[in-house]
This record gives C-alpha cells, sequence and structure tokens, in this order.
C-alpha cells in the first residue's frame, strides 16, 4: 500500500510538474523535503531519547506493567487473545499519552508497540488495528488546537473538546469495525 | 499546560519509590529511543519528499478543486477543504492552514469551529504508518491504510456535522 501510494505521489507530481512547466521547482521541493526529513529525524531523536528514559524509569519500576495489566482485558478483545505483553505495555502508555494530548511521548512509545507488535514482513491483524486506532487519535484534550485557537483570539478556545472527542469515538468506532471486516480476508 | 512537567514528575517519583537505578533506566531506555529514531529516519525522508513535491506541483491544490462539488453535496464548507486533504499527509502544514482558516474565518464562526474539530479529530496517517511501519520493519501493510482513511473520512465528515 505504501508502495502504490509513494509512487503515486511521487511520479504523479513529477509529471504534472513538468506539464505545468514546474518540474525543476517539484524536484527542488522534494530534494529539500529530503533534508528536511533528516532535521526533523534527528531533531526528534532528542525527544525520544528523553521519553523512552522517562518510560525506561516507569519499566523498571514495574508502572508500566501495571498499566498494561489495567488496559489489557479491553486491549485483548481488540486485538486479539495473543499480543505479547511486552508490547501491551507499550499499547496501553501510547493510547495513555495520546488520551491526554501528549504527541511527543505518544509517538516513540507508538513506534515500540509497533516494533514488538510486528511479526514478520507482513503487519498482522493487531498491528494495523493499533495504527488504525492512532489514526483515529482519540484525544481527551486536542492540545494544540486548542493553544492556536486562543492565539487566533477565541471567545472559548476549549469550546471545541467534546465535539473533538465526540468525532474521533465515531471515527475510532467506524476504523475499529472496518479492521474487524477486513482482517477476515485472506492475507 | 503543566501534563508534561506533572507526567515527567511522576516517572521520577515512581521510580525513586520502587528503588530503581534512574540513571541507568533512563540511559537503557533513551539506547532503545535513538535505535527507533534511526529506523524510521529513510522512511521520513521518503514520505517528506512524495508530499511536499505533490504539493509544489499543484495537485494537490487541483485535488481540491476537483474535490469542491463532493464537498457542497456533503453539507460541509468548502473552505475547509485544503485541510481535509492536507491533514492525513502532513502535520505542520495542516496546522499552518488551520491557523489561516482561524484568521481569516474567526475561530468561533461555524467554518473555523468544524476546521479546529477537524483538525483536532483526525492524524497525520501517512506519517504516522509510514513511519510506525518502518519502526516495526513490516514490508505489507496489509488493511492498515485502507482502515485508517475510513477513520479520517467519518472524522471529517463528522467534523462539519457536529458544530
Amino acid at each position: 500500500m505504501l508502495q502504490i501510494i509513494f509512487g503515486v505521489l511521487m511520479g504523479a507530481s513529477l509529471l504534472y510538474g513538468m506539464i505545468r512547466g514546474q518540474g525543476e521547482a517539484v524536484a527542488g521541493a522534494m530534494l529539500s523535503a529530503a533534508g528536511e526529513g533528516v532535521k526533523t529525524a534527528l531533531s526528534m531523536a532528542g525527544g525520544f531519547a528523553f521519553f523512552c528514559g522517562m518510560i525506561g524509569i516507569l519499566r523498571r519500576a514495574g508502572a508500566m506493567e501495571w498499566l498494561a495489566g489495567k488496559a489489557a482485558p479491553m486491549l485483548k478483545i481488540l486485538m486479539g487473545r495473543d499480543v505479547p505483553s511486552d508490547a501491551l505495555e507499550y499499547v496501553a502508555g501510547n493510547l495513555c499519552a495520546n488520551l491526554l494530548g501528549m504527541g511527543n511521548a505518544a509517538t516513540p512509545l507508538g513506534m515500540e508497540a509497533a516494533r514488538r507488535l510486528a511479526r514478520g514482513e507482513q503487519a498482522g491483524n493487531a498491528l494495523c488495528l493499533f495504527l488504525v486506532m492512532n489514526a483515529a487519535s482519540i484525544e481527551i484534550l486536542p492540545t494544540s488546537v486548542i493553544s492556536l485557537r486562543a492565539a487566533a483570539g477565541s471567545a472559548n478556545p476549549g469550546a471545541i473538546t467534546l465535539p473533538t472527542l465526540l468525532v474521533t469515538v465515531l471515527s475510532a468506532f467506524f476504523g475499529i469495525l472496518s479492521c474487524k471486516i477486513m482482517e477476515k480476508k485472506a492475507c | 499546560m503543566l501534563i508534561l512537567p506533572l507526567f515527567l514528575l511522576l516517572c521520577i517519583c515512581i521510580g525513586a519509590f520502587r528503588k530503581v537505578a534512574l540513571y541507568d533506566a533512563f540511559l537503557e531506555g533513551a539506547k532503545e529511543g535513538l535505535a527507533t529514531a534511526k529506523a524510521i529516519l529513510p522512511a521520513l525522508v521518503a514520505m517528506l519528499s512524495a508530499i511536499r513535491g505533490f504539493e509544489a506541483s499543484g495537485l494537490l491544490d487541483g485535488l481540491c478543486d476537483l474535490c469542491a462539488p463532493l464537498f457542497s453535496w456533503a453539507g460541509l464548507p468548502r473552505e475547509t477543504l485544503p485541510l481535509m486533504l492536507l491533514r492525513p499527509l502532513s502535520g505542520s502544514a495542516a496546522l499552518a492552514v488551520l491557523q489561516s482558516i482561524l484568521i481569516e474565518y474567526g475561530p468561533d464562526s461555524p467554518i473555523g469551529m468544524a476546521a479546529s474539530v477537524m483538525m483536532g479529530s483526525t492524524e497525520t496517517i501517512f506519517y504516522t504508518c509510514g513511519v510506525y511501519l518502518a519502526a516495526a520493519g513490516v514490508k505489507k501493510s496489509r488493511h492498515a491504510i485502507p482502515c485508517a482513511l475510513i477513520a479520517w473520512l467519518v472524522s471529517s465528515l463528522a467534523a462539519g456535522w457536529v458544530v
């Protein structure tokens, strides 16, 4: 799927850009984005290391296990019984961080979760479901949007909190439902 | 927002309470974090170049024009269309579009509200999926992306209706 998306985005952009006489600009934008990607990864690496370090402390203290234990019954219903328990710790941590609007902590946790959910070259049902749950982005506090609204002079920046929660719950429901339907099909 | 400092303090307190070797545990975790960052670097370069190229070529604008009738048919404000299309591709670009919408139409107008909810209830799907799949070392993503797009579509449509 990513192969197709990448191919279509690259091919169509270059072709369309060249037709419009903007081929150079498109290629230039791609090249500078590559540099931007490295910069982003490097600047994120510090944050990753930091948050994973903090999580490392929580792990040794047994807090991650506790969290996973609390969330396990629900997660096992969603993701199946054979999910490894170390993956569950990170899945639970990622979902909690997302719920609280801590995107910078959620991403490294999510990646560790994905790594532990992976079984070989193909994404299993559990990994797919995990990605979809992240795509639906259930948040109690959409922190970045609220601060942006406040900056734009909103009378009530937090007014979107409840509608946002409703919408994300709805989209999570449909996302998970579609996952459950599609995972029945042969791999 | 006090959540982050409180969370960090909580980590340290829990660790100290359980007599964890704090520094060692941090280093061990940080090492894993750096390994993950290294694993996702190629995916970041690939996705970002594809997405920036898509923007620069004018295809994104073209797509917006193409989808406009569909949007008015679904009862969504047309002004939120670029936001909806950009959102799964790039978080920072979507944030920039949201900001311009909020300034132009006002954060408390129907358009501003719909755009805010849309931004908060969806995720940078291609980026997140690409990065998570790269971290997992998975080649075939199966139904993950189609299902993520279904969640995105539901969010975007519902955002227009809920406010």
